[in-house]
Order: C-alpha cells, then sequence, then structure tokens
C-alpha cells in the first residue's frame, strides 16, 4: 500500500518535492514508513537523520496530523493514504 | 471605560472602530496597549507597519543592525536613504510619518540574555522578527518564563511558520526543543528569500497580535501555520504542550535565561 509523506523547507527539498508517496507493507507502522521514506530518498535521511542515525530532536514527525514521539520506534500503525509529514524548523527573518 | 478618542483619532481609525468586534471601546485598547517588536527586518517591516497603522499606543523596536542595501528587497519600511543608518532610527521615523499617536521606544541592540527579561517588561506582547535560532529561543524561554505572549514567524525561501504563543505553554521548545546543527537550516543570507513571503507571514504576525490585544477571533495558539508561496499551501501542523518541556512544563528545569547559553543547539543544561 501507498502513503504520503509531506516534506517542509530543507526536507522537501532534499527530496525534490514537497509530497511524495512511499510503498509499505500491509502491517506498516511509522517507524517502517520512515525507513521506506529514507530508503527512497537518501539525501531526506542525509538531512533528518543525526550522525548516531536517530532523528535529530528539532524535525518533528506527524501521522494524520498527530504527533509521533521516538518515530524511529514508533509501532504506530499506518493505513493505506495516510498522512505522514517531516517538519523541520526554519529561522529566516 | 469611557472611550477617550478624539475626532480625529474617530476619523483615523474609522474603518476598524466601524466593526462590532472592534468599536471604540477596542480602539482604546489598542491606544493602550504596548509591543515589543524584536528585529526590524523583513518580518518586522510589515508587523511595524500595520501595528503603528492600527494605532497601537506604544511600540518598541529592538534591532542592533544597520541598514544594506541588500535588505530593501524585503525590508520595506526602509528606504535607499536610510543604508548605513541603525534599523530602529529608520522604523521609529516611518511609524513618526505614518501615525504621530504611536510612542516608539527604539533599542539599537541585538537581544541577549543580559538585556531581554527587561527590555520585554512592560509590553503586552513580544513579536519574534528575528532571523537567527539563537534569537528564537531566546525570545521563547524569556517570555515564556515571565508569562509575557508573543508571536513567532520565520522564513526560508519561499516557505513561512507563524504561531502565537500565550505565554503559558505551548512553547517554542514544545515544538523544536533545540536549535538544528549549525549550517543545517541555512539563514536568508545563504538560502535566500523571496521578498513578499516575510511581507505575508510578518502580515499574519501583526493580525495575530491586533487579535490578542482586542481578544478577538481564534489564534493560533495550540498550531504551526505552514505557508508556501510556491504552491499556495497553508497547512495548520498542530503543537501541543510537552509536560516535560523544561521551559513551560510541569516542572521547569530553569527559572532563568542566565542558566542558558544561547549558541549553537540553545539546549538547555541538565
Amino acid at each position: 500500500m501507498d502513503v504520503t509523506w509531506k516534506l517542509f523547507a530543507t526536507l522537501g527539498e532534499a527530496a525534490g518535492d514537497t509530497e511524495v508517496t512511499v510503498t509499505v507493507s500491509d502491517d506498516a507502522t511509522v517507524a517502517k514508513a520512515l525507513d521506506s521514506l529514507f530508503e527512497k530518498y537518501p539525501a531526506v535521511a542525509e538531512e533528518a537523520r543525526a550522525e548516531n542515525g536517530s532523528i535529530y530532536e528539532h524535525v518533528r514527525t506527524l501521522h494524520e496530523g498527530e504527533d509521533v514521539e521516538n518515530p524511529l520506534d514508533s509501532d504506530r500503525g499506518v493505513a493505506a493514504g495516510d498522512e505522514l509529514a517531516l517538519f523541520p524548523p526554519v529561522s529566516g527573518g | 471605560m469611557a472611550p477617550s478618542l478624539d475626532p480625529e483619532q474617530l476619523d483615523r481609525y474609522s474603518r476598524q472602530i466601524v466593526l462590532e468586534s472592534v468599536g471604540p471601546d477596542g480602539q482604546d485598547r489598542l491606544l493602550d496597549s504596548a509591543v515589543l517588536v524584536v528585529g526590524v527586518g523583513g518580518l518586522g517591516s510589515p508587523v511595524i507597519q500595520y501595528l503603528a497603522a492600527a494605532g497601537i499606543g506604544r511600540l518598541g523596536l529592538v534591532d542592533g543592525d544597520v541598514v544594506e542595501r541588500s535588505n530593501l528587497q524585503r525590508q520595506i519600511i526602509h528606504g535607499i536613504d536610510d543604508v548605513g543608518r541603525p534599523k530602529v532610527d529608520s522604523g521609529a521615523e516611518f511609524v513618526a510619518d505614518l501615525n504621530p499617536n504611536v510612542t516608539v521606544e527604539t533599542d539599537e541592540t541585538a537581544l541577549s540574555a543580559e538585556n531581554a527579561t527587561e527590555l520585554i517588561e512592560g509590553y503586552d506582547v513580544v513579536v519574534d522578527a528575528t532571523d537567527n535560532f539563537p534569537a528564537r529561543f531566546l525570545v521563547n524561554d524569556a517570555c515564556t518564563l515571565t508569562g509575557t505572549p508573543f508571536v513567532h514567524g520565520a522564513v526560508y525561501r519561499f516557505e513561512g511558520q507563524v504561531t502565537t504563543f500565550d505565554g503559558t505553554g505551548p512553547c517554542y521548545r514544545c515544538l523544536f526543543p533545540s536549535a538544528p546543527p549549525e549550517d543545517a537550516i541555512p539563514d536568508c543570507a545563504t538560502a535566500g528569500v523571496l521578498g513578499v513571503v516575510p511581507g505575508t507571514i510578518g502580515t499574519i504576525q501583526a493580525t495575530e497580535t491586533i487579535k490578542h490585544l482586542l481578544e478577538i477571533g481564534e489564534s493560533l495558539n495550540g498550531r504551526v501555520l505552514h505557508y508556501d508561496a510556491k504552491t499556495m499551501d497553508v497547512e495548520s501542523v498542530p503543537l501541543k504542550a510537552r509536560p516535560e518541556c523544561p521551559i513551560c512544563g510541569d516542572q521547569p528545569a530553569v527559572d532563568s535565561i542566565q542558566a542558558i547559553t544561547y549558541e549553537g543547539d540553545c539546549a538547555i543544561p541538565e
């Protein structure tokens, strides 16, 4: 099944699009949807992950409009067509 | 409170006084209000324009920079003759030209851990119109620790983020606990910015400030608006207070900004 990732600011630039679709297994979780995103778009992984492989504290992960804490360990299930998002801060003025 | 507007004020502000949810009492309230604008640049320009035009009684302007030619593409309260002048002086002059009802206080300085609490004291609302992460964490921490409402806005190339914090939480650290590594999220000088984008975001900040002062409508407290000028998509990202937040949480780790170093990741000491 497919899920959609919305990617903001630097992360959208890394993917080359602000909205991308990735294919995941039917029993997928937020963690697996992240793995699929990072596999398909290594440049996004580069921007979103620290050297130790964890998601940067400054990048927020959302699933269907809700915050997901510790997303790489999240067993929160995702369904076909769900919308996930990675949201970094910006600072310009 | 008995409206105290003179005939000139009744005329100047007539188009908003006629609004049922503003009225003469609302205008009186704006004229009695004080707003501090931190940053007199791309975001600060429209914020200052609209707050001055609306008749905010006292406007504080804080910025340590001088106007540069490369600012003029987006910092629309400054003109070519202002290049080399302190931004706060140019901004104060703009306000005086537009609306002599407004008292302007200027501080030609960068916000710092040493001066932040003193600078925001006595203002009803603070507008974060700064251009870097350390200043943004500083505004957050100083305002939240003193219970001062503030309106956050930030831009990147064709995108912007804007929200309102009521001073009690959630706060900016609930959204982003620490700053990104240096250069991870480039600033306007490095990444570039479409000049009108801070215009849009700053205008929303001014809107939120006026709504807060008048206590009308639904504020952005509890959600972050994301604006993409390329796609014209506006997304609302939810923002919940984190009980473990070191600034606004149940047991704050610090009670003073003096304990925090505003550089690098701006993290709260363990």
